[in-house]
C-alpha cells in the first residue's frame, strides 16, 4: 500500500498538475465554455427551453393525446394574446397588421412593416412573438410524428424496423424540444476530449520517467523487484480514475449552471432528436456517457502505459499517441459517447468496439508485463 | 556463498562474457578490469538485472533467478549510474527505496538516520537532492545499498565522484561491512580495492584472468618489475623496447618503472610488483612495446 501511494504521488508532480490545469483551461475556453455560457443560445432556443420546462411541469415525462390538445389550446390562447397586443398597438394598426396572422405574413418589402417586426422581435424582444413560432414548430412535430417514424422506418434494416415498431406500439413519439439534449451532447463530446487528453498527458510518463532516469536498476534489485511494474500499473489506473472523476466533477459543476435538471427524468425518445435503440431517461443517458468516458479513459491509460514501457524517449512517446488520440476525437468519440445508443449505429458496433478496445489494451499491457519480467536491464 | 557456474552472456553474436566460473565467500572481492571488459555485465547478472545466456548463478545452492525476491531481500546494489528524483530529499528517497525493500516505516526511519550519519549526509538529509554534488549523490547511493543490511553487497564503481577523504572513509566502511557478508566491488581504479580486497577478480577477453589474493596476483610479475633513470632523449627508444608502467620527470632525467621478463641490465633496480603494475601489464593492449 505504501509503495502504491508512493507511485501515485510520483504521478501527480506539480509540473504535471500545472500542465493538466493549463490543458484543461485551454480546452475549456476553446470547446466547453460556449456550451455553458451560451445556453440557451439566443432565441428561439431560450423559448424552446422555457416551453420544454412548461410542458414537463404540465404534462409530466410523457404526452398523451389530451396533453397535445391542451398544448394546441395554449397556442391558440397565445395567438389571441398576440392579436390583442397588435390591435392595442397603434403603430401596427396604422401599418395594417391587426392580427398574428397578418404579423406572420408581413411584407418584407414593406419597410414600415419590416421595421415594426424588427422592433418587437429584436429591440423589445416581446416573448409571445418568439414563443408562438416555437410552439407552432412543436405542434408540427406532434402532428407529423407518426409520419416521421414511418419515413425513417421505410429506409431501415430489419433490426431498426423492429425497434421502430416497438416504439410505435409503445406510443413513444418525439414531442419535447431538443435544445437540452443537443446542448448536452455538445458539452459531453468536448468534455470527453478534455478528459482523454488529460489522461494521456498524466499517464504517459508512468514507466518512461523511471526508465529514462535509470531508476530501474535500483528498483528491480529490491525485494519488490519487477513486481513494481504491476504496482505502477495499478497507480496509473487509480490516478486515471481520480483524474477523470475530478474533471467530471468540475465540468458537471459548470454544466449545473445550465439548469437542465427539470429535463432529467424525461425519456430521451421524447426529445425531437435522433432515434435510439433503448429508452433511458436523460439522466440515465448522461450516466451512460459518463461510464463511456471512464471506459475510454481507462483504455487510453492502458495504451499510454504500454507505450510508456516501450518507447525510447518522450518525443517518440508523444508521437505514437497523437494519431490514436486524434483518430478517437475525429472518428470515435461521436459513436462511442454521444451516439452510443443511436439507432443509426448498428446495435452491435458500440459494445463490440468497447470489448475490442478493452481486450486489445489489456492484452497489450499483459504482453508488456511479460516482456518486462524477463528483459535484460542493460541501460 | 555465491557460485557463478559456467556463465556466458551473448547479445546476438556478440559475446559479453564467456564461460565464467567463480566461487565467492564472505569478504571483499575486487572486480578489476578496464571499461568495456564485461564487469558491469557480470555485476548485473549477479544483481538479477541480466539473465545469463548459458550457465547459472547460485546462492547457497539455489539459482538466484528462481530465488526471486528471496535473493533480492539479501541484496544491496549500487549501480554505476543510478537515478533519483530531483525534488526528493535523501530521506524521502531512502524511505521510498526502503519501502521497495520491504522494510517497515519505523525501522526505515531509524536506519536511514544511522546510514546518513555513516555517509556524512545527516545535515542535508532534508535538502532536495537536485542541489547535491556528484559525490553527495554517490554517498546517497551507498546508503541505499546498505538499507536492508544486505548479506550480498554489490557495488559498481562506488567511488566515482568521491574525493580522497570520502574514498578513505568508504574503504574503511567496506572493511567493516565485509566481516559478515559478501562484498563485490567493481572498479577500474586499482587503489580502491588493493588495500581492502580479500581477493581480486580480473577479467580479460570476456574470461576470468585471475581470481586470487592481491599478493598472489602481484607475484605473477615478481622479478620482472624494475625502476631505472634514463636521459630524456632515450625515452622513445626505451618505450619501444619495454612495457613502461610509470614515467616521472626528476632533475632533467626520467624515472621509469617498467616490466622486463629477461636478464636485468646494469642500473636497473628490481622492485616489488603492485596490483597496478599487473593491471597495466595485463591491459596494455594499447601500449606497443617489446617485453
Amino acid at each position: 500500500m505504501r509503495i502504491l501511494f508512493h507511485e501515485i504521488k510520483k504521478i501527480f508532480t506539480w509540473r504535471i498538475l500545472l500542465l493538466l490545469v493549463i490543458a484543461n483551461a485551454v480546452l475549456f475556453f476553446l470547446r466547453i465554455e460556449f456550451h455553458i455560457s451560451h445556453f440557451p443560445n439566443g432565441r428561439p432556443s431560450l423559448d424552446s427551453y422555457r416551453i420544454g420546462i412548461e410542458m414537463i411541469s404540465k404534462y409530466g415525462n410523457d404526452m398523451d393525446e389530451e396533453d397535445r390538445r391542451d398544448f394546441k389550446k395554449t397556442y391558440e390562447v397565445q395567438v389571441q394574446e398576440a392579436n390583442q397586443y397588435l390591435q392595442s398597438n397603434k403603430e401596427f394598426a396604422e401599418a395594417g397588421v391587426g392580427t398574428y396572422e397578418d404579423f406572420l405574413n408581413i411584407d418584407w418589402e414593406n419597410k414600415e412593416q419590416a421595421a415594426l417586426r424588427d422592433k418587437i422581435m429584436f429591440e423589445e424582444q416581446v416573448d409571445i412573438f418568439w414563443e408562438l413560432p416555437e410552439r407552432r414548430r412543436l405542434m408540427d412535430f406532434h402532428e407529423t410524428k407518426e409520419a416521421r417514424v414511418g419515413t425513417y422506418k421505410n429506409g431501415a434494416n430489419p433490426r431498426q424496423e423492429a425497434r421502430f415498431d416497438e416504439m410505435i406500439s409503445a406510443g413513444h413519439y418525439q414531442v419535447y424540444p431538443e435544445v437540452v439534449m443537443e446542448n448536452f451532447k455538445e458539452f459531453i463530446f468536448n468534455v470527453a476530449i478534455a478528459i482523454l487528453v488529460s489522461v494521456v498527458l498524466i499517464i504517459s510518463p508512468v514507466f518512461m520517467k523511471d526508465r529514462s532516469r535509470q531508476l530501474l536498476d535500483l528498483q528491480y534489485t529490491t525485494r519488490k523487484g519487477r513486481e513494481l511494474y504491476k504496482t505502477k500499473l495499478a497507480a496509473g489506473l487509480i490516478s486515471t480514475l481520480g483524474v477523470i472523476t475530478a474533471l467530471l466533477i468540475v465540468y458537471f459543476g459548470m454544466y449545473a449552471l445550465n439548469n437542465t435538471e427539470m429535463y432529467f427524468n424525461v425519456p430521451i425518445h421524447m426529445f425531437i432528436d435522433s432515434f435510439s435503440w433503448y429508452d433511458p431517461t436523460l439522466l440515465q443517458y448522461m450516466a451512460l456517457t459518463v461510464a463511456a468516458i471512464y471506459m475510454l479513459g481507462l483504455v487510453y491509460a492502458l495504451l499510454a502505459m504500454s507505450f510508456s514501457s516501450m518507447m525510447p524517449n518522450y518525443i517518440a512517446l508523444i508521437g505514437i499517441q497523437v494519431p490514436f488520440v486524434i483518430a478517437m476525437i475525429t472518428y470515435g468519440l461521436t459513436y462511442l459517447v454521444t451516439r452510443i445508443i443511436n439507432i443509426e449505429v448498428p446495435q452491435w458496433v458500440v459494445p463490440t468496439s468497447y470489448s475490442g478496445m478493452v481486450a486489445v489494451s489489456v492484452l497489450f499491457i499483459i504482453f508488456m508485463w511479460k516482456r518486462e519480467k524477463h528483459r535484460d536491464i542493460v541501460v | 556463498m555465491i557460485v557463478v557456474k559456467n556463465v556466458s552472456k551473448y547479445y546476438g553474436n556478440f559475446c559479453a562474457l564467456n564461460n565464467i566460473t567463480l566461487e565467492l565467500h564472505n569478504g571483499v572481492y575486487g572486480l578489476l578490469a578496464p571499461n568495456g571488459a564485461g564487469k558491469t555485465t557480470l555485476i548485473k547478472m549477479l544483481a538479477t538485472l541480466i539473465t545469463p545466456s548459458q550457465g547459472e548463478i547460485v546462492y547457497d545452492g539455489k539459482n538466484i533467478i528462481h530465488m526471486d525476491d528471496e535473493f533480492r531481500a539479501l541484496l544491496g546494489y549500487l549501480p554505476q549510474q543510478f537515478g533519483y528524483y530531483n525534488n526528493y530529499s535523501p530521506k524521502q528517497y531512502l524511505l521510498y527505496l526502503a519501502a521497495l525493500k520491504g522494510m517497515g516505516r519505523k525501522d526505515s526511519i531509524r536506519i536511514i538516520k544511522e546510514l546518513l550519519e555513516k555517509v556524512a549526509l545527516s545535515e542535508v538529509g532534508n535538502k532536495k537532492m537536485k542541489k547535491f554534488s556528484g559525490g553527495m549523490i554517490q554517498r546517497v547511493g551507498i546508503a541505499q545499498a546498505l538499507l536492508n543490511n544486505p548479506k550480498v553487497l554489490i557495488l559498481d564503481e562506488p567511488t566515482a565522484g568521491l574525493d580522497p577523504k570520502e574514498r578513505a572513509r568508504f574503504r574503511n566502511l567496506l572493511s567493516e561491512l565485509a566481516r559478515d557478508r559478501l562484498v563485490i566491488v567493481s572498479t577500474h581504479i586499482v587503489s580502491d580495492v588493493e588495500s581492502i580486497a580479500n581477493e581480486v577478480i580480473m577479467i580479460k577477453h570476456q574470461e576470468v584472468l585471475y581470481k586470487d589474493s592481491v599478493e598472489n596476483i602481484c607475484n605473477t610479475l615478481a622479478g620482472h618489475v624494475y625502476e631505472t633513470t634514463i636521459d630524456y632523449g632515450h625515452l622513445d627508444a626505451f618505450r619501444n623496447r619495454y612495457t613502461v608502467l610509470l614515467e616521472k620527470q626528476e632533475s632533467g632525467e626520467m624515472n621509469i618503472r617498467f616490466i622486463h621478463k629477461g636478464a636485468a641490465a646494469e642500473g636497473w633496480l628490481s622492485v616489488t610488483p603492485s596490483l597496478e603494475d599487473v593491471f597495466l601489464y595485463e591491459y596494455r593492449d594499447e601500449i606497443r612495446m617489446e617485453v
